[in-house]
């Protein structure tokens, strides 16, 4: 993936490095499915690395649930290859495989207690008795069950039947796990809770894992590295970090939490948004020419509010804006404006690009939303009505529209 | 008065006009074979039931039955997981077909065994010149048996094929087991009650069968006479105590197969 950003102040001191860990555990190379003519995924490919665990985060609809049903062996893919620990195994069926699977609804035998759910797959590779019963003593103490050993799946909480499929999962040593949207079912508490708990567990046997989730917190706070998924092709993937504050496409930056999204020109020492012209000297000029229609791209958080004129040291300026609702939600306050002089729709050259997926009469986006930690909000009061400055402490350039997907 | 508080006169007046109207339709026919068949003594009773042309049409009829039972429960489990998990060209015919038996008359179904297997049927002319006689032997009640509870089983397991989660079985093939594994430790466990209630429902049908036996067995007695030919033979001879011990007997057996798929349901589908 292409790295398509540029900052003008670092945030944090960046994690070392989005690459995986070491040699690949898991590989998809050019997966693409179709159900009848309509075409569900497009070239996907990536590598999970060994004790690592990569969140593939869509909407419904995006294709994530068939890439792990793919890797998991129930699904054909139409071209492409999945290998695991250097092995090709795109031909193998799903019991060949070795890939432990964690189903949304858990999939516990229901005629099975704990004890004999977790030492299935032993059972069915004819493991000695013997074996078997130390492997499932091991598991359900490492998963903290073990006073629930004898009961059924039905007895147990939705939490509890989680830790069951992941120690049946484990029995076999998998070489893959992969997580159906395993906090799905789960009440918000629990869900927390759970990932958590879930997190610490897979560092502690260190399988390599794929989650599944629509959730962007979930996939910021479980993932190693995040591959954002839209219809069918992977946007971006980085670590957490990176596709929150470097996204590489609109559809990332607006899919993960909330984000400003304006219509930019590149000029030859700045970008022009609006009246406003911020400078850029960092900017890459073999990306970026000037005339360039672009977009930056925000966090309510990079947006600071002065009243009256900005300090001359602080960050670059971009509008004066009139507040439009001030609203208190919880742990900080969110703040709607508008600019008094937005950026007027890019005029394309003739000649920068062909392809636009662009509607022709969208009109650009005025508004703006900021957010103010509490401190700030309770010393600064601002109303609805007041006109202040924008300022931005952080933005991010997305490449030219049309040179890739995302809308 | 109607309004007293919490007396509702439709209540008593409902239940009784519902147990008042089953009297003469059920209860009272049932209750007339105890009635009828133990006023001469148990003595004469135990005589008739003990009589050996009387235990040979039980025996047939259980044995009969049991077969017929043995093999529509493994069609049924074969057939539902056929049409539950593939998608094909005629299923809806098939599933259409395999229901039919119930709505075609035994008598009808009998006939069209004879015309088939008889000594001048379609297969039977085939079979004759060859010594294989299958009508009015044991086999031919089978065959009926078969016929007429042919989609009883099927009946109570395919719903509950339909019902179980396909991730079961996916979660038990990602784990390692073979098809056969998967179906013998996760699909068949699930299924254990449909198994039982549809084999004690085909079984029950069996053993009542007269329309199309009477057809194919021939009726001979000590032969290929069942217990209900036998409580027809008699009934036609005069020997209405010898009808009336066999009658009882089937009537309890009813009974006891009736209180087991009752009350063991929810035991056999306990988690």
């Amino acid at each position: 993936m292409a790295k398509a950003k540029e900052t003008l102040i670092p945030r944090f001191e960046e994690p070392a490095s989005s690459a995986p860990p070491s040699a690949a555990a898991a590989s998809v190379v050019g997966i693409s499915k179709r159900f009848g003519k309509a075409s569900v995924l497009e070239n996907i490919s990536f590598d999970v690395g060994e004790g690592e665990v990569l969140v593939l985060l869509g909407a419904s609809g995006s294709g994530k649930t068939t890439i792990l049903r793919i890797i998991a062996g129930l699904e054909m893919p139409y071209t492409g290859k999945v290998i695991l620990h250097g092995k090709d195994v795109t031909e193998l069926p799903a019991r060949e495989r070795g890939v432990g699977v964690i189903f949304q609804s858990y999939a516990l035998f229901p005629k099975m207690t704990v004890e004999k759910n977790i030492g299935y797959g032993l059972r069915i590779r004819k493991r000695k008795r013997k074996e078997i019963k130390e492997t499932v003593n091991e598991l359900l103490s490492l998963v903290q069950l073990e006073e629930h050993r004898k009961k059924y799946p039905s007895q147990l909480s939705g939490g509890q039947q989680q830790r069951v499929a992941i120690a049946r999962t484990l029995a076999y040593k998998p070489e893959v796990l992969l997580f159906d949207e395993p906090f799905g079912a789960l009440d918000t508490q629990t869900r927390v809770h759970l990932r958590r708990e879930i997190r610490a567990l897979l560092k502690k046997v260190n399988v390599p894992s794929i989650f599944i989730t629509h959730d962007q917190e979930e996939a910021l706070e479980l993932g190693d590295r995040v591959a954002v998924l839209n219809v069918g092709h992977i946007e971006q993937i980085g670590t957490p970090f990176e596709i929150y504050n470097h996204p590489a496409t609109e559809y990332v930056a607006t899919f993960l939490g909330a984000a400003n999204v304006l219509d930019a020109v590149i000029r030859q020492d700045f970008i022009e948004v609006g009246s406003a012209q911020i400078p850029a000297p960092t900017l890459d000029k073999a990306k970026f020419k000037p005339g360039d229609c672009v977009k930056i791209v925000f966090r309510p958080e990079d947006v600071s509010l002065h009243r009256g004129d900005l300090p001359r040291s602080t960050h670059p300026r971009l509008a004066s804006a009139i507040i439009e609702e001030v609203a208190f939600v919880g742990a900080y306050e969110r703040v709607r404006l508008i600019m008094e002089a937005g950026p007027d729709e890019c005029k394309i050259d003739e000649t920068s690009f062909l392809l636009t997926t662009e509607t022709p009469d969208r009109k650009p986006s005025k508004s703006i939303i900021a957010t103010r930690p509490k401190p700030e909000a309770s010393t600064t009061q601002l109303h609805a009505g007041e006109r202040v400055v924008v300022a931005l402490t952080s933005f991010t350039v997305l490449p030219p529209q049309g040179s890739k997907g995302g809308n | 008065m109607r309004h007293v508080r919490g007396f509702d006169v439709a209540r008593p007046l409902s239940i009784g006009m519902l147990v008042f109207m089953m009297l003469p339709l059920v209860f009272l026919p049932l209750a007339s074979i105890f009635i009828f068949g133990t006023s001469n003594g148990l003595d004469k009773f135990w005589a008739a039931l003990t009589a050996p042309e009387a235990i040979f049409a039980l025996k047939l009829s259980m044995a009969t039955s049991f077969w017929a039972t043995v093999f529509n429960v493994i069609f049924g489990l074969f057939a539902a997981y056929v049409l539950s998990r593939y998608n094909f060209w005629g299923r809806n015919a098939l599933i259409v077909t395999i229901s039919l038996p119930t709505a075609i008359p035994t008598a009808v179904a009998g006939f069209a065994l004879l015309l088939l297997w008889g000594p001048y049927g379609t297969l039977g002319r085939l079979l004759a010149p060859h010594g294989f006689q299958i009508m009015f032997t044991a086999w031919a009640i089978i065959l009926a048996n078969i016929f007429v509870t042919f989609p009883l089983a099927f009946g109570v397991i395919k719903p509950v094929f339909d019902t179980m989660s396909h991730s079961l079985e996916e979660a038990s093939a990602t784990i390692g087991a073979t098809r056969w594994q998967t179906f013998w430790h996760v699909t068949l466990p699930s299924l254990r009650g449909a198994i039982v209630s549809g084999a004690l429902l085909t079984f029950a049908r069996a053993v009542g069968e007269f329309g199309s036996t009477i057809l194919v067995s021939g009726n001979l007695a000590g032969r290929t006479q069942t217990a209900p030919l036998y409580i027809f033979a008699k009934f036609n001879e005069g020997q209405i105590e010898a009808a009336n011990a066999i009658a009882i007997v089937l009537a309890l057996f009813s009974f006891l197969i009736f209180s087991v798929l009752f009350f063991a349901r929810d035991w056999l589908d306990v988690d």
